[in-house]
Formats: structure tokens, C-alpha cells, sequence
């Protein structure tokens, strides 16, 4: 054994509580950097050096400690549960946005929906059937109908405009989606180098988690790791980072939402186009799912749905209003005549028009019963009351949609909640916690000094032996 | 296992519960300064379409109330009509009277009785053609501008009515008859005066005429109880209808608006709340172990 061990042993500790500090000080610098995980060092001791031969007897103590390596302190179950609540999130928070967006713009209840349109609507009618075929309530009536039909085109156009702008955003959260996993791919390429040359990869599997996350929040997905460091994610069942090389995604299907029926919105692999993915979460899926064409059921994207039942509600005014006004007769006897008329070129509800431009062709009384009969004006007026009025159409359609944004909205937000529960998880596991890198730093500190002290202990001996021997009573 | 806390964590934590506390707090603002409780339809679906409901019997309602104002205005131009007519016509019958007593009457008294009853005649027939807003309450939903032409034909069409509505079901019929009221051609009752003129005129003893003018009064109070009669439909109605408008506001004020004073209540302990999260937070975040290491 050597003389001199003891200050190896001595000089490994120091190494090592400085190479603790070194650590200490990453962690305290990224403690508030968004994905860190925090690292340990781990050291483990140096056993005695084994000896051989027929005098080395004697028990000898250990050679000092080794640091092993840099460990990083997270859990692969915390992270994806982290990715599937985020996907989770992601989809319901598109779909919740997009019902309070179309809720927002009907404008219900209140004084400035197109139910109290309605109301003005068919009250003209009933102050034309007091003064039939008189200028002045004629021309209110007129009014109020033009108004009727462009708040009906307001809604619906809004509706068609919220379509093409979740759809154009779609491209945009495709492209991110590329983004995200060309750099996952890139990643990979570099940790599996640093780790095939035995190099910490910490830093990058931190910067390569929050990419993951971000995918996930995209298009949900599924991180499989591999052996040699690198992940693959799939996505719908198939490779959109594989090692080291990527498979781009892209947007695809109508722009418009008039062409979505033939052609849904989708995201489909760019390497086979054609074929939609099945996403299982996600902003994207969200979006596709809101974008998606109505079916005769009823539960198709909430969008196209909205479209169908603001066409299918200009329709029913039109035949409910026209079937009662063609039966009638103008002051001048005039009779078959209609009061709107839809456009069959165009959906219905921006093809509907009001037909009549003066009193003389509004149908107000029944044939025969004198020029200013105005019974028909007041059957019309009645459309809006009763069991049967043309109103209920409508305000089911709004708490339909209504009770569709409540419930999107209550799984948005427990989707959210969710998501922060694991989050919180998350970071409880990974997150830096400043008093315990404190006392962290305290120990590596004192480790320093104790490892100093046995030094300079060793030094001292070393100095009585080589320096103070044979020199007894001089 | 007891969840590792960080401080991480805690900031998390605590900016997660500030913000809930914030948006508790904005949704109470919201409230308090709009005063509505529904303000989309996802606040409260069923609520909402029982305000839509409410919105649209209120719509009714009020045009409703308008409906009996114009059908009251024109009950009572109808009745003061009548009322006239019924005054006219009894003086046509002391005047018929009079000219009925042959013995006692010059020929010029009979002239001066027959051009008065020539000029009640002309009274009359612009009587019957009273108009209401240039629509005449005589002619049901004729459209001639007259109910009588100087020949006495009658313009308005038999069974065509005006009706006003007073409420889903119900109309209230507000003009008058004026075939019923006047009779039409040669049996109204301005060829009865005609006839009664002449008669004094070539000195017919009219005293047969007096039935006849007795049967036209009878026809024209007949109709005018039925106008009293509907103008008391028409008053009822307008009652039933300002009751109902008043209940129907407070059906729609219960529905959207808030109560203010639980609202201002609700909004004073969320001030307290948050003002405690704050400083609860600020006394949290505060203290490191390196406040304490020398």
C-alpha cells in the first residue's frame, strides 16, 4: 500500500464535491427554465485494491469515490401521462373555443338576435293587418323583412368565416407539427452521439420532452423509446419521427366550407395523400372534428351543422310565410304571390330575398273581401305565436348550441384540470427546489472542506515522518 | 406518497389559484355591471329558451296592445257616429210627426219640414260614410272611401268583416255593420226620408212612414249595443293585456337579470378572497433557505 494513498483518496473526494457543486449550480441557474429536470451526481465508493501474493495480508480501506455519472431525475410514466392529458386538453380546448365563438355571434337571448328580429318581424305584419294596404306600415314591414334576411346572412356568413379561418389556422398547427418533429428528429440524432460517447445528453432529453409535449398538444401521439436513446412517435398508428428521419404531415380537404362535403378537412401523411389520419387527440383533431361535414343525424362539425340549420331556418320561414301569403290578394286583387324567394344557386340562407318592394305587392286580405282586408297579415303575424311558430325552430337551434358549448366547455375544463394535475406531478417529480439545492450545496461544500482537511492531515503526517525523523533530542 | 413540493411548484400553484380567483372575480364584474345573468346561451340552456319564450309572448303581448288601441278608436268613432245618427233620427221622427198631421199643416209648413228633413237626409248619408285614419267604420273592408254612394248603394262586401286580435285566439270584430245600421238602395233609410219627402211634398199623409222609421231605429240601436258590447271586449282585453305584459317582464327579469344584491354580496367576499390569496401568496413565495444561511 502507498504512502501516498491517502492523498489520492483525499483528492478523488475533492473531484467529486466539486463536481456535486458543478451540478448544484446547473440546477440553481435553470431552476425557473421551462422543461428542466434536475440532475444528481452520482458517485459510488473505490473498493481496496485487491492484492495478491503471500505478504499482503492486513485489511486496507477504500480508494477514494468515483463520480459515475450525471443522473436526471425524471419519470417516463409522469411524462406521458403529461402528453396524453395535454392531447387530451388540446382537442376539447379547439372544439370549447369554437362552440363560444359560434355562441358568441348569435347573439342570444337579447334585443339584438335574430329572435327579436323575428318578433319585429311579424309584429309589422300585424300593423299591416290593421292598416292594410296603407303606405306607411307596408314600408316598415319591408324593412323589418330586409332586416330579417340580412342578420340571417350575418349568422350564417360568420359562421362560414369562422370556417375558413379554423381551417387556414389548421395549416398553421399542421406546419408547427413538422416543425416540432424535425427538430425531435434532430435531437435524437444528437443524444444518441453524446450518449454513444459516454457525454451527458441531460440538457437535449429536456429540450426533447417539452418537442414531445408539443406534438402531443398537436396531434396526441405515442413515444416509444428505443434502445441506442432515440424515440419514435407515432401518430394514428404510424412513424412521424422514426430515429433520426421524420414524416412530414400536411393540412389537406376544401378550403371552403360550401366544397367540405365532398372533400372533409383532414391530415393526412405527405408521402400518401388521400388518406385522412386517425388522430386520437389534439388540437388538430379538434379542429378536424369542428370542421367536419354535417350528417343526416344531425352530429356532424358543429359548424357545417350551424350552416344547415341557419339554411334549414330560412327555408322554413320562406314556405311557412309563403304558403299563407300566396293565398291571399293585394289591394288590387292580384293573388299567388310570394313574399320571399330563395336562390337555389346559393345556400338558402344567403339566397333568400324579399320578394315585394311596394304595398301594392304585399298579399294582405282574402280574395273578394275588399281592398283593405288585412286577415291574411294577420294569419302571417300568428306564425310567430303558438306551438307551431316558426320561432321555435330557431331558438332550439340556439339552445342546441348552447347546451353543446356548456358541455364542451365543462370536459374543457376537466380536461384542463387534468392536464395541470399531471403537469403538477410532473414538476413535483423534476422541478429544482432552491432549499434543496441550498443544502445540496451546504454538504458538497463541507465535503470539499472535510476532503481539504484529510489532505492536509495526510500532509502532516507525511511531513513528520519525512521531516522530523532521526531528529529525536537534537 | 407525499407529492415532492418545490418551488416550482408552488409558483404554479399559486398563479394557477390567483388567476381562478381573478376570473371568479370578472365573471361577478360582469354581472354586477351588466346586471344580466344569461348572457350566452351556455350560462343556462334551459333558462335561455324559456327567455326566448318569454321574449317572443312579450312581442305578441305588445302588438297586441297595439291592436286594441287601433280597434278601440275605432269602436268609439263608430259609437259617437251612432250616437249622432241616433240623435238625427229623432228628429227625422218628430219631423215625420209633424208632417203626419195633415189637418193642422200648411202646405209651406210641410215644405219647410221637408227641406229640413232633405237636409237631415244629407247629415245622414255623410254620418254613414264616417271615416277612421281614411278608412270608412261603415264599410267593413271596403276600399272605395265611402260606405254609401250618393245612389245609396252599399260599398262593403257582406260577411267581410274588420277584425282586430287581442290575443292568440281571439278577434274582436270593430267596425259596424253599415248595411244593418242604414239598410242599402231603396230600403235605406235615406230613400225612407227620400220617400217621406216626397210624400209631404204631393201630400201623401205620411203617417204610415213612422213604422218604418220606428224599425230603422230599432235596427240602428241593435247595432249600436252591439258596438257598446265589443267596445267592453276591447277595454276588458286591454287590461288583461297590460297584466300580462307586466307579469311577462317579470318572468324575463327573473330569468336574465341578476339579483344585485346577492350579486354585490358575492363580489364583496370574492374582493376578500382574492385580496387574501394575494397576500397569502406574497408571505409563501417570499422565505428561501439563503435567507437564512450566513
Amino acid at each position: 500500500m502507498s504512502t501516498f494513498s491517502g492523498l489520492n483518496t483525499a483528492y478523488t473526494g475533492l473531484v467529486a464535491a466539486k463536481a456535486g457543486l458543478d451540478v448544484v449550480g446547473q440546477n440553481l441557474v435553470n431552476a425557473n427554465t421551462q422543461g428542466y429536470t434536475r440532475q444528481r451526481v452520482t458517485t459510488s465508493g473505490v473498493p481496496a485494491l485487491s492484492s495478491a501474493g503471500l505478504f499482503s495480508g492486513g485489511v486496507r480501506p477504500g480508494q477514494g469515490v468515483t463520480i459515475d455519472g450525471i443522473q436526471r431525475l425524471d419519470d417516463a410514466a409522469l411524462d406521458a401521462r403529461v402528453r396524453t392529458t395535454t392531447a387530451l386538453s388540446g382537442y376539447t380546448n379547439t372544439r370549447a373555443d369554437a362552440l363560444a365563438t359560434l355562441e358568441q355571434s348569435l347573439n342570444e337571448p337579447g334585443t339584438n338576435g335574430l329572435s327579436a328580429q323575428l318578433q319585429k318581424f311579424w309584429s309589422a305584419w300585424g300593423d299591416v293587418a290593421n292598416q292594410a294596404g296603407e303606405q306607411a306600415p307596408a314600408g316598415v314591414l319591408l324593412g323589418q323583412a330586409g332586416s330579417l334576411v340580412t342578420q340571417l346572412q350575418t349568422g350564417y356568413r360568420s359562421v362560414d368565416d369562422q370556417w375558413t379561418t379554423l381551417r387556414a389556422s389548421m395549416d398553421g398547427m399542421a406546419s408547427d407539427l413538422n416543425t416540432a418533429a424535425t427538430a425531435v428528429a434532430d435531437l435524437n440524432g444528437r443524444i444518441r452521439s453524446a450518449l454513444a460517447s459516454g457525454q451527458s445528453a441531460n440538457e437535449l432529453l429536456d429540450r426533447r420532452d417539452l418537442l414531445t409535449a408539443s406534438i402531443a398538444k398537436l396531434a396526441g401521439g405515442v413515444v416509444r423509446p428505443n434502445d441506442d436513446g432515440t424515440v419514435d412517435v407515432l401518430v394514428g398508428g404510424n412513424a412521424l419521427v422514426s430515429g433520426t428521419s421524420t414524416n412530414l404531415v400536411k393540412a389537406a380537404g376544401a378550403s371552403r366550407m360550401a366544397d367540405a362535403a365532398t372533400d372533409p378537412a383532414r391530415l393526412e401523411w405527405a408521402y400518401r395523400p388521400g388518406a385522412a389520419i386517425a388522430l386520437e387527440g389534439g388540437s388538430i383533431a379538434g379542429a378536424v372534428s369542428t370542421l367536419a361535414p354535417a350528417d343526416a343525424s344531425g352530429t356532424g362539425g358543429v359548424l357545417a351543422e350551424a350552416a344547415v340549420s341557419y339554411n334549414a331556418f330560412a327555408v322554413t320561414l320562406a314556405q311557412r310565410v309563403n304558403a299563407i301569403h300566396s293565398t291571399g290578394a293585394t289591394p288590387t286583387g292580384a293573388t299567388g304571390l310570394d313574399f320571399f324567394a330563395i336562390d337555389p344557386t346559393k345556400p338558402a340562407a344567403l339566397g333568400l330575398s324579399v320578394v315585394p318592394t311596394g304595398v301594392g305587392q304585399i298579399a294582405t286580405g282574402t280574395p273578394g273581401a275588399g281592398g283593405t282586408d288585412g286577415s291574411i297579415a294577420d294569419a302571417i303575424s300568428q306564425l310567430g305565436t303558438g306551438a307551431n311558430a316558426v320561432d321555435k325552430q330557431w331558438s332550439s337551434f340556439v339552445v342546441r348550441v348552447g347546451v353543446a358549448s356548456r358541455t364542451e366547455k365543462q370536459q374543457s375544463d376537466l380536461a384542463d384540470l387534468a392536464s395541470s394535475a399531471a403537469t403538477n406531478a410532473q414538476l413535483a417529480s423534476s422541478s429544482v427546489d432552491l432549499d434543496e439545492e441550498n443544502m445540496n450545496m451546504l454538504s458538497f461544500q463541507h465535503a470539499y472542506q472535510g476532503a481539504a482537511r484529510v489532505m492536509t492531515a495526510v500532509d502532516e503526517a507525511l511531513d513528520v515522518l519525512i521531516n522530523h525523523t532521526g531528529l529525536v533530542g537534537r | 406518497m407525499i407529492s415532492r413540493v418545490t418551488n416550482a411548484t408552488q409558483t404554479l400553484n399559486a398563479q394557477r389559484n390567483l388567476q381562478l380567483s381573478l376570473q371568479r372575480q370578472a365573471q361577478l364584474y360582469d354581472q354586477a355591471t351588466s346586471r344580466r345573468l344569461l348572457n350566452k346561451p351556455s350560462d343556462d340552456p334551459t333558462a335561455t329558451a324559456s327567455a326566448m319564450g318569454v321574449r317572443s309572448d312579450a312581442a305578441a303581448t305588445a302588438q297586441y296592445q297595439r291592436n286594441v288601441g287601433n280597434g278601440d278608436a275605432w269602436l268609439t268613432t263608430a259609437d259617437s257616429a251612432l250616437t249622432s245618427v241616433e240623435t238625427l233620427m229623432r228628429r227625422v221622427r218628430d219631423l215625420t210627426l209633424q208632417g203626419a198631421n195633415d189637418g193642422a199643416m200648411s202646405p209651406e209648413a210641410k215644405e219647410s219640414i221637408a227641406t229640413e228633413l232633405d237636409g237631415l237626409k244629407k247629415s245622414l248619408l255623410s254620418l254613414a260614410n264616417t271615416t277612421y285614419l281614411g278608412r270608412t267604420v261603415f264599410a267593413g273592408n271596403s276600399d272605395a272611401g265611402v260606405a254609401f254612394q250618393p245612389d245609396y248603394s252599399f260599398t262593403g262586401t257582406a260577411g267581410s268583416t274588420v277584425e282586430r286580435r287581442i290575443g292568440p285566439d281571439t278577434t274582436v270584430r270593430v267596425d259596424a255593420d253599415g248595411a244593418a245600421v242604414f239598410g242599402t238602395g231603396a230600403s235605406s233609410v235615406f230613400a225612407l226620408i227620400d220617400n217621406t219627402v216626397n210624400d209631404l211634398r204631393t201630400g201623401v199623409n205620411v203617417t204610415p212612414r213612422l213604422a218604418e222609421i220606428d224599425d230603422r231605429m230599432k235596427a240602428i240601436v241593435g247595432e249600436h249595443a252591439e258596438v257598446g258590447g265589443r267596445q267592453t271586449r276591447i277595454d276588458k282585453a286591454k287590461d288583461t293585456l297590460a297584466v300580462g305584459a307586466n307579469a311577462l317582464e317579470g318572468q324575463r327579469s327573473s330569468l336574465e337579470d341578476v339579483d344585485l344584491s346577492k350579486v354585490i354580496l358575492d363580489l364583496k367576499t370574492q374582493d376578500v378572497n382574492y385580496q387574501t390569496a394575494i397576500a397569502v401568496t406574497a408571505r409563501v413565495l417570499q422565505p428561501t433557505l439563503m435567507d437564512f444561511l450566513r
